[in-house]
């Protein structure tokens, strides 16, 4: 079946992101100077301006800092994922990630849940990050 | 030294507003202009700046809309001639500031379009967050809505007073598009989602039409046909991170600092004020915003807006013409040409005073925002 939903776009800010996808990682810039994880991707870190950059992978776990519920499709290749989830997620690391989350019923999601990532491989090209909720809580005693 | 009670907004411009089919939205640029001018007393010789707004998409067979196409309309050559594109909230400063460097003595601000009619989409395909489905504005802000129901006690219990309250405003304005639609509670709780924490009557209009000020100094104010109407303070502040990795969500966004600068500049406290015209692209825009300045303490919102404060009859009226949720949508300038005018005393039924059972007004204070609470500007507007 054709994928007719839009395409990453990557440029060359974001291509070492969505390579790093392809390979089923999560990959951010930090900087070299004061550590700073950051996203989006950019030439100098915001906080201290350095250049020297390193490309991590990040864990893939995170928890949701927020999302919204679609009831009605803005684009026709969405529309027979309704009710579907976009969702922002707070990953371990720092960076706030819009994605969405999958698996579960939209009525059961709150905010600060945890997640973890999965990968939807949809051509050659391309694989997308999406996220799942944990079942248990990170670190739950 | 200060720009308090130094220029006044002494002329409002309005076109057929709402569903107008087969109008370009230059047309309504021209239309706007051209009866702000009138409005004000002037003629089109006596104009020297001209401001517009723009940010969407032009319909397909139109061009951009800039001012250099609308002063041709208008048989104008300005001096001063600007136009900001996404969504910044600077055009008032660019006109003080232009003013107040004798660059021009008569500017005029505007912004129209045609976007009910031409039915385009209002987001971009070719981006990554449409990869996962996040399309348009509303999104991103139901996300910022959802954040703040996490973070301290709001959701539609609170917008909902909002909503009808606004509403009970459009029931008496007869250029509302709801004007002749009243919204009850329940109307409000039986309504669809739109995208989930908000339902239809949380977002604002998206309408045909459009609307303009002229602004110039008190004292050439003085000589002109209308009652003029002081800028006694503004501020801005740009928070500008994208949405999804804004820290502001739950506010404090750009409101908090802008409302402070304002009212600083106008020598004035939250006592002060008579009513709010608030930017209201969503009804949790009006909460953060309101909460932002200080009328309220996060979470209590929903306590504050009970018993019709915001309604006619109200405490604090806000969004007097039905706002965008209940009049039309022209970006800051719905809010701004609401407070000017109700300060001109020239708002018929709704007027703020005996009429509506509320304070007359003396002190208005009005809100845009741009982006998704990236970019805020406070102005507080008197009566001279």
């Amino acid at each position: 079946m054709t994928y007719e939903k839009p395409l990453p776009q990557p440029n060359a800010d974001t291509k070492p992101f969505w390579d790093g996808c392809k390979q089923h990682q999560l990959r951010f810039q930090k900087c070299r100077d004061c550590q700073h994880i950051r996203w989006p991707p950019s030439i100098i870190c915001p906080l201290c301006y350095s250049h020297d950059t390193e490309w991590i992978v990040a864990s893939g776990r995170g928890k949701i800092y927020t999302f919204a519920v679609y009831h009605q499709a803005f684009h026709k290749a969405f529309e027979n994922d309704l009710p579907y989830v976009t969702a922002v997620v707070e990953l371990e690391e720092g960076p706030h990630l819009l994605t969405n989350i999958v698996g579960c019923n939209p009525e059961e999601i709150e905010c600060d849940m945890p997640v973890e990532v999965i990968w939807e491989d949809i051509n050659s090209e391309f694989t997308i990050p999406k996220f799942k909720i944990l079942a248990e809580p990170k670190g739950r005693s | 030294m200060s720009l308090k009670n130094k220029y006044a907004i002494v002329g409002i411009g309005y076109t057929d507003q709402g569903r107008v089919p087969r109008r370009s939205a230059l047309s309504f640029y021209v239309e706007a202009c051209a009866n702000a001018i009138k409005d004000a007393g002037l003629r089109r010789e006596d104009i020297d700046g001209l401001i517009s707004y723009r940010y969407f998409q032009p319909a397909p067979a139109e061009r951009e809309v800039t001012p250099y196409s609308i002063a041709q309309h208008l048989g104008l050559a300005p001096k001063y001639l600007s136009q900001e594109a996404n969504c910044a909230r600077s055009h008032l400063a660019h006109a003080l500031g232009a003013l107040e460097a004798g660059l021009c003595h008569y500017v005029v601000v505007a912004y129209a379009d045609n976007a009910l009619s031409s039915n385009r989409f209002f987001d971009e395909i070719n981006v990554d967050r449409a990869v996962f489905g996040q399309f348009g504005a509303f999104a991103d802000y139901a996300m910022a809505a959802r954040r703040a129901m996490h973070t301290f006690r709001t959701g539609p219990e609170t917008w909902k007073e909002i909503a009808v309250g606004q509403r009970k405003w459009a029931n008496l304005n007869p250029r509302a598009m709801f004007h002749d639609r009243p919204l009850t509670s329940e109307d409000y709780y039986n309504s669809n989602w739109f995208v989930e924490p908000f339902r239809v009557p949380d977002c604002c209009l998206i309408s045909d039409g459009g609307r303009a000020y002229v602004v110039t100094s008190v004292e050439r104010a003085r000589d002109l046909r209308q009652q003029p109407v002081a800028i006694m303070g503004t501020g801005q502040h740009n928070p500008s991170s994208y949405i999804d990795q804004a820290l502001y969500m739950a506010g404090p966004a750009g409101a908090k600092v802008a409302g402070e600068t304002a009212l600083k500049m106008a020598g004035i406290t939250l006592s002060d004020i008579d009513a709010c015209e608030i930017y209201d692209c969503f009804t949790y825009t009006v909460e953060i915003t309101l909460q932002d300045y200080g009328f309220f303490e996060p979470g209590e919102g929903l306590d504050w807006f009970k018993d019709g404060m915001i309604e006619p009859g109200g405490k604090l009226p806000v969004n007097t013409s039905g706002g965008q949720l209940s009049e039309a949508y022209f970006m800051g300038l719905t809010p701004l040409t609401e407070a000017a005018m109700q300060l001109m005393g020239r708002c018929g039924d709704r007027q703020l005073g005996p009429k509506t059972n509320t304070k007359a007004p003396e002190i208005i204070l009005c809100s845009d925002n741009g982006g998704i609470l990236q970019t805020h500007c406070c102005t507080i507007l008197s009566k001279i």
